[in-house]
């Protein structure tokens, strides 16, 4: 294919698009890996359950899409949370990291994306199910060079920019914001600090949560909804969050931003019939110009 | 004395257990089946199928044997496939294997049959090369897909265009789709496609495409895939605003119900080549709705079902004429040549099916009439149109 530069932006938008949703997944887990110093790999079936929640908000309940996304965060949250609480919080509670209780909350995490994922199946079938959400009051942004973008990509934009910057917000200038960072530099000193550490880290599992069923209701409209939705996420939102540097929040967004342009012009111009190896190329490229990712600092080291 | 009539009670149980046995191996046909059940569709044709059987076992089964049917799911997945066949073939040791759904499944268990010499009757596969292996055992109830490519050909390059883009998923039917349909493209009209697109089996985003497509002003689109990634391509297509002038066409799988369920609004005027629609006004194609919307609450069978049905109903045809030996291998030979005798077989499919006795595609590509179909609503409660009905030549698409 020759080289046209409208089709060129037009890739360009559509990976910055599809790359904000692979930001906030990132997020999540950059968030949850800041706070706790371990990698979620149920984190891709959260996404799905949020996906789920919302379409059975917008579509059996009736609620309108904008309701459906808050619900479907609400409801995540306090999944995530409970899973956080129920099954996590020993292994996380004997140290997580680099020791065996860590290695063990990874296996535990991979155990968990089994047990949701068959849940889901259970309680949803194995169907994909349509996402039709009502956007006819979002504009579709006309560009030129006859570039058009959506109502559902141009909401998706316009959401991931509110939450990143309400994240950013609640850790920067709330209370709990700054307990949360607090126990992500130090758990013992912020313990003996007087913050409820258990607390703080079922509310960085709830926010990270959060966010990754918003990604899912986000992404629900554009590409359906379905059980095996959350691994192909998952993977791509690591990828994601160890181009922006691991435990970086800000690299999460910037990654995730990066793997989705790199991604959509990989497919463009190279084959789109291998483009999930993309997001690993420019993984294993930006990892041997600077390991630790863009933002990533060299190393992480505990009190 | 007492050694000899120890010698002569083991021998008397030796032979009451082998009678035993070859009364219980003479008094079933054992059929195995694999097949994708992981939607509501598939597990319901797969009960239908069990029905079907169920209803011949309760009518006095066949020349009086019952048959024993195995059914099991591979989830459209290679690896399970050949291993449910594996087990069916050496375990169950089945006298007849149906399966399986997806060509990328069908195509490696070809190979478990042929080598076992096991009869299989093929109930969805398109993919041509399934009956071009050149296996003595195999024989396929649908419509090859280099039938179908033919037909689409035709319909698109008289009455669409000959500007034609194409997005072919990686999976073997829509690959075989593609082919098919290119090859005839240009044998008949001398173009080559003005967009191809080679994506993954289960691709989700394929706005890149839908750009660069609507930047080429073409005729048609062609989404060659299965039924959820179609979906969501025609769905993208219209959200890239590429309008309704530019039409739709859809691979075989464009007759399975996710297709207008999951695409909605998108789906309407998408075209696609079958082996049965259920806009059939034929009795016996109403009748057929009516059954399975009773049985299993589906809105409208696709094809999926009827070459189910149809092949429940060849198999019955076949083990009727087969005389039953006691022999596993001559058993397994004696079905596979009453397959080979079925002809013009008229149930639910587009056309006859007629089966012979050669190992070629002539003889194993049992349906050579495929429908053209079109939906005029999505949805839930999609609708079609059927299109035409054209019979392609026994020979034709082959090299």
């Amino acid at each position: 294919m020759g080289f046209d530069l409208n089709s060129f932006l037009a890739f360009i938008i559509f990976g910055v698009t599809i790359g904000v949703v692979y930001g906030i997944v990132a997020l999540g887990i950059s968030l949850i890996y800041s706070g706790l110093d371990i990698v979620h790999f149920a984190h891709g079936e959260m996404y799905m359950f949020g996906a789920f929640f919302g379409l059975v908000l917008a579509d059996n309940v009736g609620l309108p899409y904008p309701v459906a996304l808050v619900g479907a965060m609400i409801i995540t949250a306090i999944v995530g949370m409970s899973v956080e609480r129920v099954f996590y919080r020993r292994l996380t509670r004997a140290g997580g990291g680099y020791t065996v209780a860590g290695m063990g909350m990874i296996i535990c995490g991979f155990g968990m994306s089994v047990a949701m994922v068959n849940v889901a199946y259970f309680i949803w079938g194995a169907e994909a199910e349509p996402f039709r959400a009502n956007l006819d009051y979002i504009p579709r942004l006309q560009f030129p060079g006859d570039i058009e973008v959506p109502e559902s990509y141009v909401l998706t934009a316009i959401i991931s920019v509110i939450l990143m910057i309400g994240l950013h917000y609640f850790l920067r200038y709330t209370k709990p914001g700054l307990a949360v960072r607090a126990v992500a530099h130090n758990k013992d000193i912020a313990y003996l600090m007087g913050i409820n550490v258990p607390l703080m880290i079922s509310l960085i599992f709830g926010v990270a949560c959060a966010l990754a069923a918003a990604a899912g209701v986000l992404i629900g409209p554009m590409q359906s909804v379905q059980v095996e939705m959350g691994y192909l996420m998952l993977m791509k939102a690591f990828a994601a969050a160890v181009v922006g540097g691991f435990g970086s929040l800000p690299g999460a967004i910037i990654g995730g931003i990066m793997v989705g342009v790199f991604e959509n012009l990989g497919a463009a111009y190279i084959s789109a019939s291998h483009k999930d190896i993309y997001a690993f190329l420019l993984l294993i490229l930006v990892l041997m110009v600077k390991p630790s990712g863009l933002f990533g600092v060299e190393a992480k080291v505990k009190a | 004395m007492k050694l000899k009539n120890r010698i002569l009670a083991g021998a008397l149980t030796v032979g009451v257990c082998f009678a035993a046995a070859a009364t219980t191996y003479a008094d079933d046909i054992r059929v195995g089946i694999t097949m994708r059940m992981v939607s509501e569709n598939g597990q319901a044709y797969g009960q239908m199928m069990m029905d079907e059987i169920k209803g011949i076992n309760e009518a006095g089964g066949i020349n009086g044997h019952m048959i024993k049917a195995t059914l099991m799911n591979d989830e459209c997945k290679s690896d399970k496939g050949v291993a449910n066949a594996n087990k069916l073939v050496f375990q169950e040791k089945v006298h007849l294997l149906i399966g399986s759904s997806c060509s990328s499944v069908t195509l490696p268990i070809v190979d478990v049959t042929a080598k076992a010499g096991v009869p299989q009757l093929v109930p969805h596969s398109t993919n041509s090369k399934i009956t071009q292996k050149g296996s003595e055992w195999v024989f396929r109830v649908p419509v090859s897909g280099r039938y179908y490519g033919g037909v689409n050909a035709k319909y698109v390059g008289e009455n669409i265009g000959t500007k034609i883009a194409y997005i072919c998923a990686a999976d073997a039917a829509s690959v075989g789709d593609c082919a098919n349909m290119e090859k005839q493209m240009k044998a008949r009209f001398g173009v080559e496609p003005a967009y191809r697109a080679d994506v993954q089996e289960k691709e989700v985003d394929f706005r890149a495409h839908m750009q660069k497509i609507k930047s080429m002003k073409v005729d048609g689109i062609l989404v060659a895939a299965l039924a959820e990634t179609m979906a969501r391509a025609l769905v993208q297509s219209y959200e890239a605003g590429i309008g309704e002038d530019v039409r739709r066409i859809g691979s075989s799988s464009a007759s399975n119900a996710p297709v207008p369920k999951i695409a909605g609004d998108a789906a309407k005027g998408v075209f696609f080549t079958a082996a049965y629609a259920a806009a059939d006004q034929r009795p016996i194609a109403k009748l057929f709705n009516e059954m399975v919307k009773a049985r299993y609450g589906i809105h409208a069978p696709d094809h999926d079902f009827s070459q189910a049905y149809d092949l429940v109903r060849i198999m019955e045809i076949a083990l009727k004429n087969t005389a039953l030996t006691g022999s596993l291998a001559d058993d397994r030979t004696a079905i596979r040549d009453a397959i080979a005798n079925v002809k013009g077989y008229e149930g639910l499919a587009s056309g006859p099916i007629s089966f012979c006795a050669a190992a070629t595609p002539q003889c194993r590509d049992g349906n050579r009439t495929a429908v053209l179909i079109g939906y005029t609503k999505g949805g839930e409660d999609f609708e079609t149109e059927v299109l035409a009905r054209v019979t392609m030549e026994e020979d034709f698409g082959l090299e």
